[in-house]
């Protein structure tokens, strides 16, 4: 998934062309110029099933809400609903096989996205770099058929939480994205952990960049340290002491940030700002290491925090959390630290492990959407055209969840309570959806009502299995059905 | 009261507001509350001082800008706390990065506002909580549980019909639980939303806004307070204050329109003033010396107020360190005596005792001020 340079210039040549259109989202009259094959809207079949099927349940959970057609795609890939949701976890466990060109071809005209080296994005103002990035990440939910991907890259967003408010990570966040979340959200967590333990975004967000020890007695700084061992590790329980913490800052002091001509944004070890001395860490001697040596402690620290068993369970949990209840069974659990142990902490195949629980299978539409889940699902489900422009983000800051914006290192939350109270803006949104009145984005109703057939089964796609006769009935009486559909309870959950 | 709150969400009757003024440009300190009794800002400012005798009263050694004469009422009935050589304790002199950084709260992500509304251990915000008058949301609410930017009550309108809200109370009607009630506020607050736009409004106890932007801005934060949507925070900004020449005929309008909407505001909230608070507030200070355009160039010490209604108010605040070269700091500048911290963390502690000042404030443990010395 490494950018490649010259893929994005000729892309961005087409974008350029674009733009002389005056138009931001790609035009349906210049798709054939952009190389990619037409995009078929045939007519599709919905969910049939009076309660909320495994095929429903899967697209749910693994990706921002189904698309027209996706359900009925899915059982197609197999004779038994078993098998063909299967095959469907399997396909997104292995995104890189996805052909997603249609999904890259519209951010690639996000330039910034695409800065090399780091020191480039200096040269630009935070504004355009957020906005890019907030755009691009709002893009890829709408419009990536590498689904559970994306979905990860949010979920390892939160876990690995940076304000990009906060000082130079105005400048560093976008390459965090880039360059550590993105590569690793499928790969190893141990490759992850480390990625980000020396992202320049993370050594500024959580002051590593600021932990010196100068001379013996200097009191290192704790910050990413506590951090790395209360949530991005063993957890707050997790079974660790306030020593561990100090000798883990002392351990990580000595990096920072080059500046200057062609040093600008390294990340490099400073021996002179290292404690050199011995530490004990979870209980594991780590030597005194004169010079450029310290630097091995660096290592040393994150293979003992990943490799602990606390680890394992913690992350285990907050999978837990968000693909199967607020409050998942320890069953579940269980299960899936023990993938994550066995497996070394091999994200996919902690995943597979997940989604073969049967608490996983079992336990449908229980999970409150966050505002940019149900705001994707509802741009999903009606196959809207959207810029991702100002106008759809401001919805995510009037509910809270503008991406890179939590104020905390701890991430959005993942449990349902903090969410409720942004109904008002859920409906709002789906009603000016459906009225055609968010600037920049668009359905084409008759089009969506053709391909679903009537109304009912439009219903039935939208909230993913057959609606009952209230459901109907209020649609049919709000004088506007399809953001009645979206504003409806059931389309809050997932 | 405590319990009143936990069991109000969304529409919470009971919620204090907090309205924040900015001046973005760095406001002259010593222009809004003028030195009167220190013999050295005479010699600082020969062109563009402040008489004593024209000056509002505030103690023995400051007075408020005879242009702010319309916050006398305040003043009297000891409404208004007064702050000098208030600022943030880093040296920057660019507006954009101490405006970050003030707003911000700290060195650190996410606005100190943002952080107050959301760390709550009772409640976090209902959907209309915070209000940013203006076209964006300012970075003092960046990460807040909820924040919408609106320059009219257009902005605020629910764009579903009777039709579209009879239907969703069909279908929300059956729902229990936190999410029953959610819903159940969430109509509420569409039915305020409707009483709203449904009559003209008209401010109370003959308060008389001005037509400036600043002040239509106010009156729709009042109109708003008044209609108890559930408005928690509400940020206004009063640009123009960056004078480095012929400061007089720049900030002269300035400091009306502020006096001038600070007390229509007041008068129009009446009792309601006792659950609402204005801070004003701005990035940083300006040179002592007047420089050769009759202007002032970036200093550090500024000032700030806070209005409100509970008694609370009604001080001067000021370690004055006097006005002499040695006082000074840089080229010429008040020092910062006062973290702006220390002026809103009681504040905060007043509106919602639940917040958790450790996040709101991470890099910074507020002190407690005290009375200042009226005499010295």
């Amino acid at each position: 998934m490494e950018f490649n340079r010259r893929r994005f210039l000729q892309a961005g040549g087409t974008a350029a062309l674009m733009g002389t259109a005056g138009c931001d989202a790609p035009h349906k009259a210049l798709w054939p110029y952009t190389g990619l094959p037409h995009e078929a809207k045939p007519p599709f079949a919905p969910p049939s099933s009076e309660s909320i099927d495994l095929a429903t349940h899967t697209l749910n959970r693994l990706t921002f809400g189904a698309r027209p057609g996706q359900h009925e795609r899915i059982l197609r890939l197999a004779k038994r609903e078993e098998d063909a949701v299967a095959k469907f976890i399997d396909e997104q466990l292995a995104p890189e096989k996805i052909n997603d060109e249609r999904a890259e071809f519209r951010v690639h005209k996000f330039e910034t996205l695409a800065l090399a080296p780091i020191g480039e994005f200096y040269e630009f103002q935070p504004r355009l770099l957020r906005d890019e990035l907030t755009r691009a990440t709002l893009t890829r939910a709408i419009y990536s058929e590498r689904q559970l991907y994306e979905v990860m890259v949010r979920f390892w967003s939160d876990h690995f939480n940076i304000d990009i408010s906060k000082g130079e990570c105005k400048w560093l966040k976008p390459a965090d994205d880039r360059d550590v979340i993105r590569p690793h959200a499928l790969g190893t967590f141990p490759e992850l952990l480390a990625a980000s333990a020396k992202s320049q975004a993370m050594l500024t967000y959580l002051d590593g960049r600021a932990n010196r020890v100068r001379k013996p007695g200097d009191k290192p700084n704790e910050n990413y340290a506590r951090e790395l061992l209360e949530l991005h590790t063993l957890g707050v329980h997790g079974g660790y002491t306030q020593q561990d913490v100090m000798e883990i800052a002392r351990c990580l002091s000595g990096w920072r940030i080059g500046r200057g001509l062609f040093q600008t944004g390294k990340v490099q070890f400073e021996p002179g700002l290292h404690d050199a001395r011995a530490k004990t860490v979870l209980g594991q001697a780590i030597p005194a290491r004169d010079g450029l040596d310290g630097r091995n402690d660096f290592d040393d620290v994150l293979r003992i925090v990943a490799a602990h068993p606390s680890t394992g369970r913690h992350i285990a949990a907050k999978l837990c959390q968000r693909f199967i209840a607020d409050e998942p069974p320890a069953a579940a659990i269980d299960t899936v630290a023990g993938a994550f142990t066995k497996t070394k902490g091999d994200i996919r195949e902690t995943l597979r492990a997940l989604f073969a629980t049967d608490e996983f299978r079992g336990t449908r539409g229980n999970k409150f959407k966050q505002p940019l889940h149900f705001l994707a699902s509802a741009l999903r489900a009606t196959d809207a055209e959207t810029d991702a422009g100002k106008p759809l983000a401001n919805y995510l800051v009037r509910m809270g969840h503008m991406p890179f914006e939590y104020p905390a290192p701890d991430g959005y939350p993942a449990h349902a309570e903090p969410w409720m109270s942004t109904l008002l803006w859920r409906w709002n949104f789906a009603a000016k959806l459906a009225q055609g009145q968010i600037k920049g984005t668009r359905i084409q109703h008759e089009r969506l009502a053709k391909r679903a057939g009537d109304s009912a089964k439009l219903a039935a796609h939208l909230l993913g299995r057959q609606p009952s006769d209230d459901e109907l009935a209020a649609a049919k009486a709000s004088e506007n059905p399809l953001g009645l559909l979206l504003a409806s309870p059931s389309f809050q959950w997932s | 009261m405590t319990q009143a709150k936990a069991t109000l969400h969304g529409n919470g009757d009971l919620r204090q507001t907090l309205v924040v003024v900015f001046l973005r440009g760095a406001a002259d300190g010593l222009a809004l509350m003028p030195p009167v009794g220190d013999d050295d800002y005479y010699r600082a400012r020969p062109f563009t001082a402040v008489s004593k005798t024209a000056a509002l009263k505030l103690n023995d050694r400051f007075g408020l800008n005879p242009l702010m004469n319309a916050l006398e009422p305040a003043v009297k009935e000891g409404a208004l706390t007064a702050v000098h050589c208030v600022g943030s304790g880093d040296t920057t002199r660019s507006h954009f990065e101490a405006q970050d950084l003030m707003e911000h709260g700290g060195h650190t992500g996410g606005g100190w506002l943002g952080r107050f509304l959301r760390f709550r251990e009772q409640s976090s915000g209902g959907a209309l909580s915070a209000i940013a008058l203006g076209q964006a949301v300012p970075e003092s609410l960046r990460g807040a549980p909820a924040a919408t930017a609106m320059q009219s009550l257009d902005d605020f309108s629910f764009s579903g019909g009777d039709k579209f809200v009879q239907s969703l109370k069909q279908l929300y009607g059956g729902q229990t639980g936190v999410f029953g009630a959610r819903a159940r506020d969430t109509f509420n607050a569409l039915g305020r939303i409707r009483e709203l736009h449904a009559k003209d409004y008209s401010p109370a106890n003959g308060a008389d806004y001005g037509g400036d932007r600043f002040a239509r801005e106010l009156r729709l934060a009042a109109q708003l307070i008044k209609a108890r949507v559930g408005v928690e925070a509400v940020t206004i900004d009063l640009d123009g204050w960056d004078t480095h020449l012929s400061q007089g005929p720049f900030i002269s309008p300035l400091m009306r329109r502020l006096a001038n909407g600070l007390t229509a505001f007041r008068r129009d909230l009446g009792a309601a003033m006792r659950q609402t608070t204005v801070v004003v507030m701005t990035e940083f200070g300006r040179r002592v010396s007047e420089n050769s355009a009759l202007g002032t160039d970036h200093g550090r010490g500024g000032t700030m107020f806070v209005l409100g209604g509970d008694g609370a108010e009604g001080r001067v605040i000021a370690d004055w360190p006097g006005l002499k070269r040695d006082a000074l700091v840089g080229p010429g500048d008040l020092p910062v005596t006062t973290d702006y911290r220390d002026v809103l963390a009681p504040v905060l502690r007043r509106h919602a005792p639940d917040a958790d000042m450790v996040k709101v404030f991470p890099d910074h443990t507020p002190k407690l001020l005290g009375q200042a010395d009226a005499n010295a």
